[in-house]
């Protein structure tokens, strides 16, 4: 099979990832399309060495890649100030209230928000596990850390957004009329 | 099981990452322990949450276009200069953490693939598209965006670029900024189309690229086509003929040609 052949067999089934992820990391949809453009041309160079059993945790880390070495291009202040610091101070972490969650559904708009706003090495690694489902070995070998890093990774996202002062915030609206 | 060696695998259990004995220990915990129990609930509607209200953004259908129109474009490169590529795989599959370790080179890698894939797909496009001035102007709309090379000279102010591209054609092309109506000129760059050298306008309009290639002759083609995801309009005016090609939407591209046009035509 030749590599463009290969390609279109192995690696278009997974644009539909790809774009998720780059869009997630990125934060905007034009950017994404730029990113995966990108890691499609490294992908085909590459294309012959892939195994079919692992061809998209593969592709997502050349996504993963590709975002990165654009991030140093053109938002470089995103890699170097995103150690999560300023978002974990704001967080209160008794603030979350189970028993909000049926009000909070109308407010759907929050959680999606307070995602995007996870500082970005938590952020990739809750997407690759939530919304692509990888275990925590195929996000270890995508991310390139330790499985103990993904899991202190992935905890801590969860923290963040069981703690988020997006989600508090609105526990605090829908319980305002109380006071 | 007590609580403090529970819950550090709470997670691992709701993530599926647990073998069976071990998930069988907390299972047997959370029944018995309210605390541990009421973590266990959290993460799981959390997960809840995130899997019904985060969205999975799709990709636009012309996206895959563009992909396949890029991937044509790129040369095979395994004839070449990789004899040893297949084996490197196998060996790399030894150690987890170093699996990939190769492709952390991104950089290097990304810009070594995008220059492969600018100057050598330039000589398998030169066939494919001379059937065709639309592909053509679409693969050299790729190629610029793709390899970096946006612009030859890089100038918002027309006083520049109009020198610049009539010093090195027989002919002097029409060029107007139109950043106040929102396409600012960001160069031009000369280009070959049709066995021809043309003047490109390169401007911007948000965060897309539109390239206008402009010559005196006319190009043979239809006023609006789509190709491989891309939208082309082109117009016959003022003794000009104007191809506009981007990834910007149609509307947007036969308004931006007709204001171009009426820029052409007022002075």
């Amino acid at each position: 099979m030749s590599d463009h052949a290969r390609f279109e067999k192995l690696v278009m089934p997974h644009l539909g990832a790809a774009y998720n992820l780059a869009r997630w990391l990125a934060r905007d949809g034009h950017d994404a399309e730029d990113i995966v453009q990108d890691a499609c041309i490294r992908a085909l160079k590459y294309v012959d060495s892939l195994n079919r059993s692992e061809a998209r945790a593969w592709f997502l880390t050349i996504v993963r890649h590709a975002f990165y070495d654009w991030c140093e291009r053109n938002r470089p202040a995103d890699i170097a100030h995103d150690d999560g610091s300023a978002l974990e101070a704001a967080v209160d972490h008794n603030a979350i209230d189970p028993e909000q969650a049926v009000l909070r559904r109308a407010e759907s708009k929050a959680i999606a928000d307070a995602v995007a706003e996870l500082p970005l090495a938590f952020r990739e690694v809750l997407i690759l596990r939530e919304m692509e489902d990888l275990s925590y070995k195929e996000i270890a070998r995508i991310a390139d850390i330790p499985i103990g890093t993904v899991m202190s990774r992935l905890a801590r996202a969860r923290a963040l957004l069981q703690g988020s002062p997006r989600l508090r915030a609105i526990g605090e609206r829908t319980s305002g009329g109380e006071r | 099981m007590k609580c403090d060696q529970t819950q550090p695998l709470i997670a691992p259990y709701v993530d599926g990452e647990l073998d069976t004995l071990r998930r069988r220990f907390v299972e047997k915990h959370l029944k018995n322990c309210a605390p541990c129990a009421e973590q266990h609930a959290d993460l799981v509607a959390l997960r809840q949450r995130i899997r019904t209200e985060v969205p999975y953004f799709a990709a636009a259908p012309a996206l895959a276009e563009r992909v396949r129109a890029i991937v044509a474009a790129t040369p095979p490169a395994g004839s070449s200069g990789r004899p040893h590529k297949r084996e490197r795989w196998p060996r790399l599959s030894v150690g987890v953490s170093r699996h990939w370790q190769w492709l952390a080179s991104g950089a290097v890698g990304g810009c070594a693939a995008t220059v492969l894939a600018f100057v050598a797909g330039t000589a398998v496009l030169d066939w494919q598209a001379s059937q065709n001035v639309v592909a053509q102007a679409v693969t050299r709309h790729v190629q610029a965006t793709l390899g970096h090379r946006l612009v030859d000279v890089a100038s918002s102010d027309q006083h520049t670029v109009k020198p610049w591209l009539s010093a090195r054609l027989d002919y002097s092309p029409p060029v107007h900024d139109l950043a106040a109506e929102g396409f600012p000129l960001l160069g031009g760059r000369l280009d070959t189309l049709g066995g021809r050298k043309v003047a490109t306008l390169v401007y911007g309009y948000r965060k897309h690229t539109i390239d206008v290639f402009v010559q005196p002759d006319s190009f043979d083609m239809p006023s609006s086509h789509e190709l491989r995801g891309f939208n082309v309009a082109h117009r016959r005016a003022a003794g000009w003929d104007w191809l506009a090609v981007s990834d910007a939407s149609p509307d947007v591209l036969n308004g931006f040609v007709s204001q171009l046009v009426s820029a052409a035509t007022a002075k």
